[in-house]
């Protein structure tokens, strides 16, 4: 709910659309830290994860003020009933199948957010194939 | 010759383009297989640990890579993956929980950074890593079934025997790299 809240809260905030590349790092750098969290933290406090949320939240209204359009929370919020599955599973004794997954997930946060580095990608440009 | 799953640039972008091209060379498939065959035959706490390192320190080598960050030779180290982690399953290497994360980390970072230099820009990178990743876990995964087998009568000498398969693979992929 928490997150809900901020998200709908952040789409509504108009944002210079320069602001566009920095958004997108925070959104996958908030990704990377929910995701790692998975990992370093056995029991988080309420107030940490309340806290989290709310980050979490930001960011990802905060890209769809700058590069979508508020009917995209439509399709962005639903993607929350993955904590359905996820809790299941760490009720069931499947948390390990729930941190494997975080991994993968962070792992591709970070490469998200490393490409926000990048003027060109390497690619484009002669490989060691050439 | 270059390692068979890093041929050509300019990849077409998207998650089915990322999740196909780990299946498209041998070289990154059996080394995947690998991991998840050797952590399962390792157990706990490899068997899970090993597929969250291997993707996390793929990222790291895929940084390198973007950043054209030199490393030495990038295609043996692929190559060179194969050949130890195939060995280590069919001579049944029980190795210390920190020497096997590290292979595991080293290995990857030579599959990341080849990858790396090759991930796409215009046509959605972030959706070709979201494919590559998943097919990188499930070849993990599709390793802990296969290392599941131990549990078996004779399941190790067939799980040995694919080791042994995997690491001539990978005399064949050194050959390749040294004479590329």
């Amino acid at each position: 709910m928490t997150v809900v809240v901020a998200a709908v809260a952040a789409a509504w905030v108009r944002l210079p659309v320069g602001w566009t590349d920095a958004v997108f790092l925070g959104c996958w750098s908030s990704t990377a830290l929910n995701s790692a969290r998975v990992h370093l933290v056995r029991s988080s406090g309420r107030k940490a994860t309340v806290l989290l949320c709310v980050n979490t939240g930001i960011w990802a209204g905060a890209v769809i003020s700058v590069a979508g359009r508020k009917a995209d929370l439509l399709v962005a919020l639903p993607c929350m009933v993955t904590l359905l599955p996820a809790s299941w599973a760490v009720r069931r004794g499947g948390s390990i199948a729930v941190k494997v997954v975080s991994s993968w997930l962070l792992a591709v946060a970070i490469l998200a957010a490393t490409l926000q580095f990048l003027p060109v990608t390497p690619g484009y440009l002669p490989d060691h194939m050439d | 010759m270059p390692a068979s799953a890093h041929m050509g640039t300019g990849l077409p972008g998207g998650i089915a383009s990322g999740f196909r091209h780990p299946f498209t060379g041998w070289d990154h498939l059996l080394a995947m297989v690998s991991v998840g065959i050797w952590g399962a035959f390792l157990g706990r706490p490899l068997i899970y640990a090993l597929p969250v390192i291997f993707p996390l320190m793929m990222v790291a080598g895929a940084a390198l890579g973007m950043f054209a960050v030199p490393i030495p030779s990038p295609e043996l180290g692929v190559a060179a993956s194969v050949l130890v982690l195939g060995l280590c399953i069919a001579l049944a290497v029980r190795a210390p929980t920190w020497v096997a994360c590290t292979i595991v980390a080293a290995f990857a970072v030579f599959h990341g950074y080849a990858h790396g230099v090759e991930l796409p820009s215009a046509a959605d990178p972030v959706g070709y890593s979201v494919g590559f990743v998943v097919a990188t876990g499930t070849l993990h995964v599709c390793g802990i079934g296969i290392g599941l087998l131990n549990e078996r009568p004779h399941g190790v000498i067939v799980t040995r025997s694919m080791g042994a398969v995997v690491a001539a693979a990978g005399v064949l992929f050194m050959f390749q790299a040294v004479g590329a």
